[in-house]
């Protein structure tokens, strides 16, 4: 019989990508739309999209780090098929906040 | 030298989207004979995605300002205004899937079929991503070259 199951860090680093897929494109909209965002982005490394990346990966690695330690250190559990179309969709949803912002609301 | 970055950066995302598309097709036919061949490539991927991100970043921070005038400036404002800036927030999606790559091909994809169908939605979404920011780079390349051709009209 086939083990469907995944590490623990397969479920939680899924999680935190479609997460993250979706604060980067939240990201976009925040800064463009409010300009104290984005100096605030500017200030802190002398780069808005410098920042921009750093924050998002960082929340990636702190978000996957996070959920793996969740149930006593067991991690969330969730079936396989189910993240992946977690991830799918975050993705989905984060490239289209994106592209979509830019064409039509920016 | 900025144009030896530019396309260096540009070799590492092809050679990102080439390794992506190899893993696929290695994943589908995944068994205990390619499974270490899966791993080592879905590093590869990620090195080379990162590598790209980090030399764009580093030409984008530095250079890219004079680029980006010309472009406004010519007849193709949109390579920047749409095409830059999706492609600089799309990239940072790409480089997410890419570094999750490796995790979700540590499992044994030869017994587990569930971590095998995660590990080819992942690779598609790389190769397609990788696909657009690839052309977003062309069309914001092109978008120099006519706001130079105007400049000589």
């Amino acid at each position: 019989m086939e083990n469907n199951s995944v590490s623990k860090y397969t479920i939680s680093f899924g999680l935190s990508l479609a997460l993250n897929s979706i604060i980067n494109a939240v990201l976009v909209v925040a800064k463009e739309k409010n300009q104290t965002i984005m100096a605030g982005m500017q200030k802190i490394t002398g780069n808005q999209w410098v920042t921009h990346s750093a924050i998002v990966v960082i929340l990636f690695v702190i978000f996957g780090w996070l959920f793996a330690r969740a149930n006593n250190g067991q991690g969330l559990k969730i079936v396989v098929n189910r993240l992946a179309g977690i991830i799918v969709a975050g993705v989905v949803a984060g490239g289209l906040i994106i592209t979509g912002f830019y064409l039509i609301a920016d | 030298m900025n144009e030896v970055i530019l396309m260096v950066h540009v070799l590492f995302g092809v050679a990102c989207m080439v390794t992506a598309v190899w893993l696929f097709v290695d994943v589908l036919h995944a068994n205990e004979v390619n499974l270490n061949r899966i791993r080592r490539m879905s590093w590869a991927a990620a090195i080379f995605m990162w590598l790209a991100f980090l030399i764009a970043g580093y030409w984008y921070v530095v250079s890219y300002h004079v680029d980006k005038a010309i472009i406004l400036n010519g007849p193709w404002p949109f390579a920047h205004s749409y095409f830059m800036e999706t492609k600089e927030h799309l990239v940072i999606m790409l480089l997410l899937l890419v570094t999750y790559l490796p995790i979700a091909a540590s499992n044994n994809l030869a017994a587990n079929k569930d971590a095998r169908w995660l590990v080819l939605w992942v690779t598609a979404g790389i190769v397609l991503l990788a696909l657009m920011v690839e052309g977003h780079g062309a069309i914001i390349a092109m978008g120099v070259k006519v706001g130079l051709l105007a400049k000589q009209h």
